[in-house]
């Protein structure tokens, strides 16, 4: 079942356009990635998927329900959550603050503890640093409390910004290890990635985004293959 | 390939010990009393409360105590400088509330100001040609009114990020001067005389709130800080709270989390407006005297800088700074010409000590309350083997 969808979208900053008549679904239960270079569109295909941009023309529909104009924080409630790009988590909060701010919108309170132990399972650090500022911590940490955060919606989509950003390689793999367990649990992950090895390795699906347009598609180990996007982002001729 | 550069996902012993150097550097740099504010919370509450009450009937007794070396006196009127300072320390709580909580920097606040004390004079003053009602009814009636143009001037000017929203409100507050100025009934420099004051006659027969007595209007200013205060403590530990600290610390953030920012956001500012209007109209009630001199862009910025000063987002540091805003030129008449030349050298040395202000706001915004809180503090360094632990003394919290 189709779960997102976005059909000819566009979005401008102004006068400027960075995503261009772009169209792309995501499956239940997926992992897909889109990757790319710096100001590809990622980061702005991401916020017009949760919300914080409204796009200039064409539609979103998410779970079968036409969200183009729905307000970011309704969206969280539809199952719409993002960890956003360069973390975004909220520095003069702890972290079981900020964990708590991710459950924000939710209505059914007694399941959050459940969903609490989940991300205390997916991420044991965070536990142990439950009363530490978000600021103070290491961006690794960071990182992990940003998905943790996002995944205390309890949402049906998970929306990742560049995970892997400003992370050492080691950590890079353990994140994207996470990544896919969370997806093993049922929830649907849209990735957006510089680092191509990782993401499309990862990936049921995947997308290659050029000056806010899609050039590539599909399947992680096809584009992996693919000798035009060998070449362009993973580093070898 | 170096693994040093990048930050560290599970530190070893080194890196561990690393980070327990920042944060024992972060926990110095907090100040003065280092770990004031966590010894206070881990007193019982009964004793908190003793503390509180003492420090409130102390400041209920400061007209009276009159102290040395802190009066005011001989060069201003004690009683009258405390009344002053009271009203200060009202608005600065007022602005704590848009300031401080949601980050949103108003720097047209003396609007609302001049909106309250307007209200209250011309609704009491016999130069007023309108209705007159009695001086308490113009208390709701100025919040009410502050209240409403905080609304009319928050929607379309809180959708603006930071930048925009300073300079927008700083055109607003020299509007409503202005228009003070230019529209007749509001009757410019000439402005409004013997405003009204709250009803009552002590046993001589003499009218109890005289402009020249500050006594009463203090206790009824203080008073009104103490209610606005429980509120505000209220209100800070609800989700409106916990919505405008993430709104303060990351709005975009804060939307995908589900917050609806922009709600909020025109909620503190109503809030602050209504909480200013009240402050202008006890002031013109005080003061007796309302003209259009005393709402200039120098005195809003002077209630910003009194927010800043006792540390934002703190409303007991809001407190302490909208007193010493007012007390210090009151008190040093010598240096009252060159006020603004010393709270602009004040503020930066206080910024590059103390960036969080006298008193750092560092509020528990837990959904769980205290009482986990407490708990978790207890259990330092010690947490339980579940996580549930933390949550399940939330759930009574939890409607």
């Amino acid at each position: 079942m189709t779960l997102l969808e976005l059909k000819n979208i566009s979005v401008h900053y102004g006068r400027i356009q960075a995503i261009s008549d772009m169209s792309f679904s995501v499956e239940e239960g997926e992992i897909v990635s889109l990757i790319g270079a710096n100001g590809a569109g990622k980061t702005t295909t991401m916020r017009t998927i949760s919300g914080l941009l409204s796009p200039s023309a064409g539609s979103i529909t998410f779970a079968g329900e036409d969200i183009t104009r729905m307000k970011a924080h309704i969206r969280v409630v539809h199952g719409i959550s993002q960890a956003p790009e360069g973390r975004g988590i909220f520095p003069g909060m702890t972290v079981e603050e900020n964990l708590d701010m991710g459950s924000y919108g939710r209505k059914d309170r007694t399941k959050v503890s459940d969903d609490l132990e989940r991300v205390f399972d997916l991420f044991p650090r965070l536990k142990e640093r439950i009363k530490q500022l978000g600021g103070t911590m290491s961006g690794g940490e960071q990182q992990m409390l940003a998905i943790g955060r996002a995944l205390m919606s309890n949402p049906k989509l998970l929306l990742l910004d560049e995970p892997s950003m400003g992370l050492a390689p080691q950590f890079i793999r353990q994140i994207f290890k996470i990544v896919t367990e969370i997806n093993n649990q049922g929830t649907t992950v849209l990735l957006v990635e510089q680092n191509a090895n990782q993401a499309l390795a990862r990936a049921h699906r995947a997308f290659v985004l050029e000056t806010g347009a899609i050039t590539h598609r599909g399947t992680g180990k096809e584009l992996l293959a693919n000798p035009a996007v060998k070449e362009a982002y993973l580093g070898v001729g | 390939m170096s693994t040093t550069d990048g930050p560290t996902l599970i530190p070893d012993d080194s890196s561990a010990q690393e980070i327990a150097d920042r944060e024992a550097k972060m926990r110095r740099r907090k100040g003065w009393f280092p770990g004031l504010s966590d010894k206070w919370n881990a007193l019982p509450r009964q004793t908190q409360w003793l503390f509180l009450i003492i420090v409130v009937v102390i400041a209920y007794l400061l007209p009276i105590l009159n102290p040395p070396l802190i009066t005011t006196e001989p060069g201003n009127n004690w009683q009258i400088a405390l009344a002053q300072m009271s009203v200060y320390a009202l608005i600065a709580v007022g602005l704590n509330v848009v300031v401080g909580y949601a980050g949103l920097l108003d720097l047209g606040y003396v609007a609302f100001f001049a909106l309250g004390s307007y209200t209250a004079a011309m609704f009491t003053s016999p130069d007023s040609p309108y209705v007159h009602i009695p001086y308490l009814w113009t208390l709701p009636l100025a919040m009410a009114v502050a209240m409403f143009f905080g609304v009319v001037l928050g929607v379309p000017t809180l959708r603006l990020r930071g930048d925009y929203l300073a300079i927008v409100t700083l055109g607003f507050g020299e509007i409503v001067r202005i228009l003070a100025t230019i529209i007749p009934a509001m009757k410019g420099q000439v402005g409004f005389q013997n405003v009204g004051h709250p009803p009552g006659t002590d046993s001589a027969g003499q009218t109890i709130f005289q402009n020249s007595n500050g006594t009463p209007w203090y206790w009824l200013t203080l008073t009104i800080i103490i209610v606005v205060l429980l509120a505000a403590g209220n209100l800070e530990r609800s989700r409106v709270g916990r919505a405008w600290i993430a709104i303060r610390e990351d709005e975009d953030a804060a939307e995908i989390m589900g917050v609806p920012t922009f709600k909020y956001k025109v909620w503190a500012f109503a809030i602050g407006a209504s909480v200013g209007g009240l402050s202008g109209a006890l002031f013109a009630g005080q003061v007796g005297f309302v003209n259009n001199q005393k709402f200039d862009i120098a005195t809003s910025i002077l209630f910003v800088a009194a927010v800043v000063m006792g540390g934002t987002g703190n409303k007991v540091g809001a407190i302490l700074g909208g007193a010493l805003v007012a007390y210090i030129p009151l008190r040093f008449t010598a240096i009252a010409e060159f006020k603004y030349l010393i709270f602009g050298a004040a503020l930066v040395i206080i910024m590059i000590f103390r960036p969080g202000g006298l008193l750092p706001a560092r509020q528990s915004l837990l959904a769980y309350g205290r009482l986990a809180y407490n708990k978790l503090r207890g259990t330092n360094g010690d947490i339980p083997a579940s996580g549930k632990v933390v949550l399940q003394s939330g759930k009574g919290a939890d409607k």
